[in-house]
């Protein structure tokens, strides 16, 4: 029993980021019908980004985190230059060709710019230990359900009360009257793809002291929030971090009880069973979309 | 004031008008009767910018519209209520009616009271203020619809068939409605099937045909529903 509640706080850290990567990819599809592949790219460079910051710049965390939000930004918004300003016709599978390629581009980058050898974050707060009950955890990990609660809780409040948040549900949800209304499409287009990328850049430093980060780690992280969002529903805010939470979870039992050679193919196991029983992912599409 | 002059536009390769002309004093109401597929909605997707133009002008006000994005349009007054009665189906009635002012979003005091104003105009709108657009009613979804457009305070207002699939009682009510609106001192351009209704209200009638004006006639000139239901149908040949 012990153990079993250790598998599920591990779950929980690893689920949490997966929720934050997967909340931009299904947000920048439900608003923006753009299957971005590249999103992957967004966490590894938030993870090199950090640990550049803070072990060979030597900055405080908080201060990393503050420069790794920024980072991200930038690339968000440079990435909606290319996935969505050039390609505007808005045919869903020139944005597939065009962020693969991105993914493509920004993984040979890392590769030149950083070398192939992963690295791993480590800090002071990785000696400081967080006891509840029979669980254990060093803050450094605690911290990212924290993290990630306080992100997808802001976002949700932003949707939901400011003009910003309503102008993105309401392009979500009927572009052509959204326009009619005066939101501008580029507007909800930036800010779309910058959340995503911060979301993901700041998933990608936290989890730097937990998983190896290198310049290939993207190609796993995108498949994993593919499986998140498509669990959780296309476009669903919600959906995605109910069903990031769970596969973590899943994952965690499964490499412990089933083997560790199981872990990355249950996730894909869940998806093939989920579209065959509920095609509209087991919490539907209601958020975004009427 | 609306006056479209000699407009060209379609889908693609495709023209649909082939030069529409019409003009709409200010205060005044128009109606634009035609068939279906006539080319009535694009006319209105036209003045709103949506669609568009091969050629001609659309001068709203005074101000020619040509290279002005349609979310631009919104803050020069000109506001348009959709054929499918579409809304923010995940939303509030309030939040919808909100979205309508979005233009104008740093103007808190002036949605509060415009939003009491529409309330006022519509109370089932009041009584429904928070459950989401996608629960309402056909009819209440067309007056959500217009009073959405009323939030952005338009001086021109396009209506697309605001009583299509609505029962008769509640065609009364909008059709009331809709006159109340020149109250108000709007512009207004109805696009409709009902003849009925746009004889009742209208002050000019234009039919359209094929994408173009097949016919233009001021209500009370003693038109015989009968003569208008021909040219409607297309019994008539264009003179
Ligand atoms: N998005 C579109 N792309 C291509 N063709 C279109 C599009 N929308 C309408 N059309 C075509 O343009 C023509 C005119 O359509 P329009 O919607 O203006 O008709 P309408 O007069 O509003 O008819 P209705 O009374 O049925 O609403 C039709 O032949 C229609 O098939
Ligand atoms: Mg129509």
């Amino acid at each position: 029993m012990d153990l079993f509640l250790q598998y599920l706080a591990n779950g929980i850290v690893v689920g949490s980021s997966y929720v934050l990567v997967a909340v931009g990819l299904t947000l920048i599809f439900g608003i923006l019908g753009i299957v971005n592949f590249a999103h992957g790219e967004f966490y590894m460079l938030g993870g090199f980004a950090g640990i550049g910051l803070a072990t060979v710049l030597g900055l405080p965390l908080i201060v990393s985190l503050l420069g790794v939000v920024a980072f991200a930004a930038l690339l968000g918004f440079l990435a909606e230059q290319i996935l969505n300003r050039q390609v505007k016709d808005k045919d869903p599978t020139n944005s597939i060709v065009s962020s693969f390629g991105l993914a493509v581009v920004l993984q040979n980058a890392a590769l030149l710019v950083i070398g192939p050898q992963p690295m791993l974050l480590r800090t002071d707060l990785s000696m400081v230990p967080v006891e509840i009950g029979p669980v254990y955890l060093p803050l450094q990990r605690a911290l990212i359900p924290v993290a990630m609660i306080v992100l997808v809780g802001a976002l949700h409040l932003l949707l939901r009360y400011t003009w910003v948040g309503m102008s993105l549900r309401a392009m979500a949800q009927q572009p052509t009257v959204a326009r009619m209304c005066g939101i501008r499409v580029s507007r909800v287009a930036i800010v779309t793809f910058m959340t995503g990328a911060v979301f993901a850049g700041v998933a990608g430093f936290l989890m730097s002291s937990v998983f190896m980060v290198h310049p290939l780690i993207g190609n796993m992280i995108v498949l994993k929030a593919f499986t998140v969002v498509i669990l959780g529903g296309m476009g669903s805010v919600t959906g995605a971090a109910a069903a990031g939470l769970m596969l973590g979870i899943v994952e965690s039992m499964t490499s412990a009880y089933l083997g560790n050679g199981l872990r990355d193919i249950v996730g894909f196991l869940m998806v093939v069973i989920v579209l065959l029983a509920w095609p509209q992912g087991i919490f539907g599409r209601k958020l975004e979309r009427s | 004031m609306l006056k479209l002059d000699n407009i060209e536009a379609g889908y693609g390769n495709t023209r649909i008008l082939h030069g529409v002309s019409l003009e709409i004093p200010k205060r005044g109401l128009v109606a634009l009767l035609g068939g279906n597929g006539t080319g009535k909605s694009t006319t209105l997707k036209a003045i709103m910018g949506l669609v568009g133009l091969q050629s001609g002008t659309v001068t709203v006000d005074g101000r020619d519209m040509a290279g002005i994005a349609p979310e631009a349009r919104a803050g020069l007054g000109l506001s348009l209520v959709p054929q499918g009665k579409e809304a923010f189906g995940a939303m509030s009635v309030e939040d919808n009616l909100r979205m309508g002012a979005y233009h104008r979003r740093k103007d808190r005091a002036g949605i509060a009271i415009d939003l009491e104003a529409v309330y006022t105009r519509f109370p089932r709108l009041k009584e429904r203020r928070r459950v989401a657009a996608g629960m309402l009613s056909g009819g209440e979804r067309q007056m959500l619809s217009i009073g959405r457009s009323l939030m952005s305070r338009p001086s021109v207002l396009l209506l697309d068939e605001p009583s299509a699939a609505l029962a008769p009682k509640i065609v009364e009510e909008i059709a009331e409605a809709i006159l109340g609106l020149r109250e108000l001192g709007l512009t207004l351009l109805l696009v409709e099937q009902n003849v009925g209704m746009a004889l009742d209200i209208a002050d000019r009638l234009y039919v359209i045909r094929g994408g173009r004006i097949a016919h233009e006639t001021a209500v009370g000139d003693g038109i015989a529903m009968s003569e208008l239901q021909e040219f409607y149908l297309g019994g008539h040949q264009d003179a």
